[in-house]
């Protein structure tokens, strides 16, 4: 019968569509599903991601933190070559020497970061802090603010109060554009540090020690081949970034006295 | 099926093309992020040296310096990883890129005004000596073609051999990309 022909081809082209529709569904729900298994990986991927951050920021915080001064200080006495030395009695080694520049940023931060940590190995008896006082700065204002503050704190005799002075430098540094460490300011941040000596506002305001504070700083720059400061020394090696990280200086120090 | 059997021949050319371009993407990915990756690693041992790099633009207040210098180096190790490995691969991309504008804006500015610092990009950082060069156009250059990359990467994002396609994290978005999944090929043929 010629009727099959077309009926059967009407089935067939039905069961086409509707196995088309079939596929469209299936492919959607394909899609869909996708999606969701899409945005549960990016998810996932994302809360990692953030959790490892979060454990790596609360390491590097750790390791950095600076320490808190635990109890006094070492005793503090100015050499006749203008160098600090904290030590206890009878403490030689080991030798840690700090290069800075009271107008030298790098050394506010170090300062900021890391002294707490000096001052207590010191204390502690594990360690013979130098401290050294240089002038690295060529151009002006720069020059004369770090030649300034220099000599004023060789005006200081005492050690403890040279320490607080010296401190205080650091907290009122000066921009690298602008002049600072006047003068006056001086004198005045030097009575705070608790120097009553009477020839210290002379020996300030004349710039006594500049003289003496360039030849120190241009041979120790010179025979100590400084890259810049600050830069911290162990027993002759310089420490490098490792000066600002208070958990391993500390451990450096206390490996180097064992 | 019936643009398929046409297209196939067709896009043949297109498709080389496409795939090339692909891997231009991978090598973008590995210079950033290889880049990024060291610049931060070496950076985050000592944060501190960071946080002063950070100052020395003086363009942040302290307390914002200091987050930055302790988050830069974290930032930047994640992304380079991240992009390495071609995960996340657009977002990582868009964060390297705003570090570079970020970087661009603050050496310029820093030039403009003329100090005389050391970029601190792969670590140290602070001020220059008087006798030292900061080579700022050198580090403008070198950021500009790190911006470059980042700008290809989210153009054409991921690239081959990026866990973003292993995982099916790309595609739809991107109709270039998405031709040379296996998958989409095999689904479309029977």
């Amino acid at each position: 019968m010629p009727a099959e022909q077309p009926r059967g081809a009407c089935v067939s082209k039905r069961a086409r569509e509707a196995s088309a529709r079939a596929r469209a569904a299936a492919q959607r729900e394909a899609i869909r599903r996708q999606e969701q298994r899409k945005r549960t990986t990016m998810l996932t991927t994302v809360g990692v991601i953030v959790l490892i951050a979060g454990a790596v920021t609360w390491w590097s915080v750790r390791q950095s933190a600076s320490e808190q001064i635990t109890g006094p200080l070492a005793p503090i006495a100015m050499q006749p070559d203008g160098t600090i030395v904290m030590a206890k009695p009878g403490v030689t080694s080991p030798v840690v020497d700090v290069y800075e520049d009271y107008q030298c940023p790098a050394c506010k931060q170090l300062e900021l970061t890391s002294g707490s940590t000096l001052k207590n190995l010191a204390a502690e008896g594990k360690a013979k802090v130098v401290y050294h006082l240089l002038t690295i700065f060529k151009q002006e204002p720069t020059m004369s603010n770090s030649l300034r503050a220099s000599s004023a704190a060789r005006c200081v005799t005492d050690g403890a109060q040279w320490l607080a002075f010296h401190d205080r430098l650091y907290q009122e540094q000066p921009t690298e554009t602008s002049a600072g460490y006047a003068v006056d300011d001086l004198i005045r941040w030097g009575r705070d540090a608790g120097v009553t000596a009477p020839d210290f506002e002379t020996c300030v305001r004349g710039q006594k020690n500049v003289a003496a504070h360039q030849q120190y700083s241009t041979q120790v720059i010179a025979t100590r081949k400084l890259a810049g400061t600050p830069t911290v020394m162990l027993n002759g090696q310089s420490l490098g970034t490792t000066a600002f990280v208070p958990s391993a200086l500390r451990e450096a120090v206390l490996d180097a006295a064992r | 099926m019936v643009q398929l059997a046409s297209g196939r021949p067709v896009s043949h050319p297109l498709q080389s093309v496409v795939k090339a371009l692909s891997w231009v993407t991978t090598v973008a990915r590995l210079v950033l992020g290889v880049s990024l990756f060291v610049a931060g690693a070496i950076k985050i041992g000592a944060p501190a040296v960071s946080v002063q790099a950070v100052k020395a633009y003086q363009l942040l207040p302290d307390t914002m310096a200091t987050v930055v210098g302790h988050g830069l180096p974290i930032v930047e190790i994640i992304v380079g990883i991240l992009l390495v490995l071609g995960l996340l691969t657009r977002p990582s991309a868009v964060v390297g890129g705003v570090l570079m504008v970020a970087f661009i804006v603050g050496i310029s500015s820093a030039w403009a005004r003329g100090l005389r610092i050391d970029c601190g990009c792969f670590g140290g950082g602070g001020t220059v000596g008087a006798d030292q060069d900061p080579g700022y156009i050198w580090e403008l250059l070198r950021d500009a073609g790190y911006l470059l990359c980042a700008a290809w990467i989210i153009y054409r994002p991921p690239g081959r051999f990026a866990m973003d396609s292993a995982l099916g994290l790309s595609g739809s978005r991107d109709p270039d990309t998405a031709g040379d999944e296996d998958d989409e090929d095999g689904s479309d043929t029977d």
